[in-house]
This record gives C-alpha cells, structure tokens and sequence, in this order.
C-alpha cells in the first residue's frame, strides 16, 4: 500500500493563490478527509494530487513517487473520483469500462473479470449495454466510481463522492468507500458531509482561503477550535473556519 | 395586483433577449460569419451562373432548383420543430418567464418578433448579394435585386412560425410526430422535385406550376421572376400575397396554440448534455481483448464518431458538396478561374477543420490526463481516426469532378499533367486543416455542456480561436496551394518532359503534409497535456 506525501504546496493562478503552503502525510490504509467551504481551495488540492494540475511550488508524493517528475510511476497507482465525473455519454458502460482499463494498462485476462464484478457490487449489470448518456446520474456516478478502481489502485482520491445523489446510492457508495478503506487502500477524500468525514476518516484537515487551518484526529480538531469534548464536526468546522475568516 | 399589459412586456422580454444574445463580442462573431457567408453565396451564384450560361438554364429550371434548395430549409425547421426546438426556450425562460403572471401569447410573440428580428438581420446581406448577383446577370435594377431578397425575408419568417407552430404542437400529436415529420417532408421533397423531374421529360408547363403549392416555390417563383425579369406583374403580386397568407396563417395558428399549448414546451425541451445520442443501448464494439491500447483508442473514436451523428453528418454534408462540385466542375470554371479552383480546395479543406473542432471536450480530460498514457500519442490516434472516414467520403467527389474534368474539358496536355498534384492536394488540405482544428480544439476547446458557453468570455475565446484558427490553417495549407497553382506553369514549362519535376512536386507535397501534421498533431498533444483550466 501507498502513502500521499504533501509538502509545502502552493498553486497561484496570476495573482489569485489557489493554494498556500499546504503540507499533509497521508499514511497507507488511511482515509484522509479534507473539508473546506466552497472556493476553499479542495478540488485544486486533489487535482494537483493526481497530476491533473501542476503545482507553483512544493511537493506531492505518491507512494515514493513525485507526482511531477514521475508522474507515469504516480499515476499507476492512483485513482481519481472527480466532482462531477463527465464520461464518453456515446459509450455503453462496458465499453467505457473497457476503455478506461485498457488506457490505465490493464491486462486482458483479468479486465472481463473486473468489470464484471464491479457491476455486480454496484447492480449495474443489466446497465452493462446502456449508453452511458442514458443513464441517471447516480448510475453515471458508479460507474465513475468503477472506473476510478478498475487498475486496483492503492489510493483513491475522492472529490465529493457524495454530491447529489439519492439516500440509497449514497448509502452504497458510503459502503464502497468503507469496503475499499477495509483492503487497505488510501484515501484522500473531500466532502461538505460532516456525518461522513466523522465517520469515515481516522484523520482531517480543514482547508480555508487555500490554507490548512487545522489537522488531525477529531479530538486534536477539538483542541484547535478550543471547543467542547461534546462538540460535533459540524461546530468545529464553523469555529475554525471562522476563526481563519477573522485572521 | 393588475396583469402587465402586452404592450409592455413584449418589448421589455425583447429588450431583456437582445441584451443576452446580442453582446459585442456575438455581434463581432456574427459580422465575421456574415462575410464567410456572403462570399461563399458570391461563388454560388457566380457557379450557377456559369453552369446555367453553359447549359442555356432557363428561368423556369432557376426557379426549380431554387426552390429546391429553398426546401432544404424548410426540411431543416420542419425537422427542428418536430425536435422540439422549433420554439427555442431556454432555462432562464422556464425558471423566470414561464412562472411569472406573463400571458403565454405574449410570450410567444416576443420570441417570434426576436427571431424574426434576428433572420430580418442576418439573412438580408447574404440574400441580397445572392439577387445582385443574379440581376446583374439578367441585367434588372438593384431595387429589385433588393425586393427579391426581401421576399424571400418573408420565406425564411415563414419557415420560422411553421417550426414554432409544429413545435408548439407537440404535446397534442405526441406519438404521431414521428410519422407526421415524415409525411411532411416527403410531401415537400415531392412537390419539389416533380416539376424537376417533368421539366427535363418535357412534360407540360402545367405541372410545373405544382411548387406553388408550397411557400418554397412561391419564394422562388416571386424573387426569381423579379430579378430575371420574366414574370408578369400580375403574377409576381399574385405569388406574394400566397405567400403572404402562408405567413399570417401560420402566426395566427402559432398565436392560437400559444394559449392552449405553450407551457407544454417546459416538458418537451430536454436539457441538452453532450451531444446527440440517438439510442440507448448497445453490444459493446469495442472488443479490447488482445489489441494494444493505441487500437481500442481508435476504435473508441470511431464509436463515438458514428453515434453522436457526426458521422451521418458528414456524410449529408458531403452528398450536398458532391452535388455542388458535379455543378461547378460542369460550369467550365476550372478553366477559367484558378482563384475559384483554390477556393473549393478552400471548402474542401473546411471539411477536415469542422471535423477536427469536434473532437475535445474539456470536462473528459480527466480521463486521460490521470492516466499514463501518451497525450501525443493519443492525439494522432485520434486524428487517423476522424480523417479516414473524412477522406474516404471526400475521395469519390474528387475522383468525380476529376472525371467530369477529364471528360468535359478540351484540356491541353500540361492541365492534366497538373492534375498529379491537384488530386492528392484535395486531400491533404482537409486532413492539414482538420490537424490544425484539432489543435486549436486542444487549445480553446471548451465544454458542449457548461454554462461557460454562454458567456461572453467564452464568445470572445471563440472568436480568438476562429481568427486564429484561420490564419494558422491559411498558413498551413499556403504551401500546397502554392505547389498546386505553380504545377501548371512546370507543366507548360517541361512540356512532355514534366512527369519527373511533377512527381517531385508531389514527393515534396506529401513529405510537407507529412511533417507539418506531426508537429501540429505533436502541439496539441503537448497542449493537452499542459492545459491547466480543468
């Protein structure tokens, strides 16, 4: 298993700083939650993460790998949920499966197999000839959620897994997470779900302005919002990210 | 509170469209396309005209051509209206108009006056090139080159209320649409193309008359016997005023279908997303097993070519050049104009450019950008692709005109040793334009899907794109033109003897295409790789 290694990360667009001076360690078999408001500067984090997006200054790593000088090495092992997955809408499911496990170096033997499975976990079997245009979007949402797993990466960077789906399929893809968590896999996750991120998560960052304002373990964000040992996630989000507004 | 009276709110609704549609940087978009347009109707008719002085055209088969093509249009709103999208309402419209206290039929006329407002705008300039053209041939007046055009104005309204009208029907035809759209436009291509057919069997006069039954004829009928001249006032006038009731019919059926079926358009407009995708499931064709990656990228491309329509497109679009180009080439203008033969290498070329703008969508960048494989790569399995199938559909034209050409023309021994580098040239300059699309798409291209299209940032990256796009392909292809235009002088030159120099030409042609689509293609892949607004 892989470890995601930050380190003094920083992403400005002109003038505008995205992100700035960022340093988390992700251990290996961690779920690691980042929350944040809206612009807070989470999506840029996991993008730059996953190589979608270079960084001004600092360091990601990814199991060893520098995401920026050995970004084929880091990208074997990653894999990427973004917040709204758009996908080929002319594909079926099984040929979109099929394409993203041929594009992320899949071999033949064990690609049938794979995408069997998955859509057996996740019901969409009888969805396998569909065109993904088709679908609805919390179907459009698995079969993202398939994709990002299809390689069997050792962490999964997860943008908003949750976002505008129904009970029942959040409660399955909740399951997913856990399940993958459960195999050790790593993962970076960003969601606006405190009921999530508390349960889920062994550990957290609060992200604000594209700075970390606190991290750590829920009783460690206790201490930094200097708020009661009863007080909830949700309190402590609101103190700290108020606290970073006064700053 | 007291209902907001029609006088006011049909402006306030105009004024409120207006501002969102026509921005600077639309109408700077608009002006361009408008010069693309009248220069390309300026060829047209320049085409036609040689065709129909070559082959003694007569006005009546003006006329019915005319008309025909005139039709083409009528088909594409007929079509459009049954789609739903006869009456264009957007989100804002739904979400703010349609659940405000506004009557429907107030609505409805504030979208018909915009539209009109918009065709009125930009259809005039090129229509009225189009008759200036055609009066200068049957030497009438600009005054009557300018009432043709504005006939044929009240067609194109015409054509706007029927698809509005249509669409505004849907709700109640529901399930027979599909057969109604059908019925009508067979029912048009028919009473167009029957006088067509009896005019070449000579078949009585009578008979011909039958396209005005429809508004496409009378339009033709009214503008064409204006600029030719050979129309009797009592029948021009006659036409105009059927063609007058065709229009006031049908707004007063719009009217009337405003108040009872208006708010049924909230139902039948579909949010668009993605492209058109006809049907809904598939075998998988794909068949990854045992092929390398570059294969089931290839394969991927072509799937999606084929059931996003871009593929019965492109077909369409070549069946209507093919007919242009049988035209052109029998119009004699190969010879004598060389400026007009680089023009439809020109129109050839544009093919390859629309073909390679398609190819990119931002929103699925993440796709591939996450994985480890070759932007480049990826990038030129793509382009072969796309252009196979676009110069596999574009060679039969080319070798049809070259036979017309061949058979048609006295031509002298140093134009047909010319054409050695003519052929394989009406190639290359679409798959070098389609290169060069694909790397401003890789550049510029932004989602189908995102609001981001609507703003007016966008419009100007898009006019950006469209004016570099066109420099840059101009740029590209220069060389081949140039090859091309200067292979006749070696030809006149050499004489006999310029088979080797021709050939060289070539070698020289094709190794240019060659190197100059891997850097471009190279380019695109690189800007992919480095694009950053994901």
């Amino acid at each position: 298993m892989a470890e995601i290694f930050v380190e003094g990360l920083s992403k400005s667009y002109g003038d505008v700083v995205a992100l700035d001076d960022v340093s988390f360690r992700c251990a290996s078999g961690e779920v690691f939650g980042l929350l944040g408001p809206n612009g807070a500067g989470k999506s840029t984090l996991l993008k730059i993460v996953v190589g979608l997006l270079k960084p001004t200054n600092g360091i990601v790593r990814l199991g060893g790998h520098d995401i920026v000088r050995s970004p084929e090495a880091a990208k074997q092992i990653v894999g990427y949920l973004p917040e709204n997955p758009s996908l080929y809408t002319g594909l079926t499911v099984q040929e979109f499966l099929q394409f993203v496990g041929k594009i992320r170096g899949v071999d033949d033997t064990s690609l049938t197999n794979q995408i069997y499975e998955s859509l057996r976990s996740f019901s969409l079997v009888e969805k396998m000839n569909s065109l993904i245009g088709s679908l609805s979007k919390g179907m459009k949402q698995k079969v993202a959620l398939i994709a990002s797993t299809i390689h069997d990466p050792s962490v999964l960077v997860l943008d908003e897994p949750l976002t505008a789906l129904d009970p029942r399929t959040q409660r399955l893809v909740r399951d997913w997470i856990g399940s993958q968590a459960g195999k050790g896999v790593t993962i970076l996750l960003s969601t606006h779900l405190m009921e999530i991120a508390q349960s889920y998560c062994t550990r957290l960052a609060i992200i604000d302005k594209g700075r970390i304002v606190a991290s750590g373990g829920i009783d460690t964000l206790r201490k930094k919002a200097a708020a009661g040992s009863e007080a909830n996630l949700d309190e402590i989000f609101l103190r700290l990210t108020e606290k970073s507004g006064d700053a | 509170m007291a209902q907001v009276p029609s006088w006011t709110v049909i402006p306030v609704l105009i004024r409120y469209w207006i501002k969102g549609r026509f921005t600077k940087t639309a109408l700077i978009s608009i002006l361009i396309g408008e010069i693309f347009f009248v220069l390309f109707i300026l060829f047209a008719s320049e085409t036609f005209l040689s065709f129909s002085g070559r082959f003694r055209i007569g006005t009546e088969l003006t006329v019915i051509t005319w008309s025909l093509i005139l039709s083409f249009y009528l088909i594409g709103l007929i079509q459009s209206g049954f789609n739903g999208s006869g009456l264009p309402v957007s989100g804002g419209d739904v979400d703010y108009v349609f659940t405000s206290p506004v009557k429907s039929r107030d609505v409805f006329i504030a979208k018909v006056l915009m539209n009109s407002l918009t065709i009125v705008l930009f259809a005039f300039p090129p229509m009225f090139a189009l008759y200036l053209r055609i009066s200068r041939f049957y030497e009438t007046s600009v005054v009557i080159a300018a009432v043709a055009g504005l006939v044929t104005l009240v067609y194109f309204l015409m054509g706007l209320f029927l698809s509005a009208d249509v669409t505004l029907s849907l709700g109640k035809i529901g399930r027979r649409a599909s057969l109604l759209k059908s019925v009508f436009i067979v029912f048009v291509v028919f009473v167009t193309l029957v006088p067509f057919l009896s005019i070449l069997n000579g078949t009585p006069e009578t008979v011909t008359s039958l396209i005005r039954f429809l508004p496409n004829g009378l339009a033709a009928a009214t503008s064409i016997g204006l600029v030719s001249g050979s129309a009797s006032g009592e029948i021009l006038f006659f036409d105009f005023i059927l063609l007058l009731l065709w229009l006031g019919g049908l707004l007063i059926l719009g009217i009337r279908l405003s108040n009872t079926h208006f708010y049924e358009l909230v139902q039948i407009r579909q949010p668009r997303i993605g492209k058109k995708i006809v049907q809904t499931s598939s075998r998988s064709e794909l068949n990854p097993i045992g092929r390398s990656v570059w294969s089931v990228v290839g394969t991927k491309e072509r799937i999606i070519i084929k059931r996003t329509k871009e593929l019965r497109a492109l077909l369409m679009n070549v069946l209507f050049l093919s007919g242009f180009m049988i035209i052109y080439s029998l119009s004699g203008s190969f010879q004598s104009s060389p400026i007009s033969f680089l023009f439809i290498l020109f129109i050839l070329g544009s093919f390859g450019s629309g073909n390679g703008m398609r190819w990119i969508e931002k929103e699925r960048l993440w796709i591939l950008k996450t994985t480890t494989i070759s932007m480049k790569r990826y990038v030129k399995e793509i382009f072969r692709a796309r252009v196979f199938p676009l110069l596999l559909s574009l060679a039969p034209i080319i070798i049809v005109i070259g036979v017309f050409f061949v058979a048609t023309e006295p031509i002298d021994t140093s134009s047909q040793m010319s054409l050695i580098l003519i052929f394989p040239a009406a190639l290359q300059i679409p798959a070098l334009m389609m290169g060069g699309s694909m790397y401003f798409a890789a550049k510029f291209g932004q989602s189908t899907t995102d609001d981001i299209l609507e703003t007016q940032t966008q419009e100007l990256v898009d006019i950006k794109r469209f004016i570099y796009q066109a420099i840059i392909n101009l740029a590209l292809i220069a060389p081949i033109m140039l090859l091309v235009t200067g292979s006749e002088m070696v030809a006149l030159f050499f004489g006999a003897g310029s088979t080797i120099p021709l050939f060289l030409m070539l070698i020289l042609s094709l190794l240019y295409t060659y190197i100059i689509l891997n850097i471009i293609l190279d380019k695109a892949g690189n800007t992919i790789a480095m694009r950053e607004d994901l």
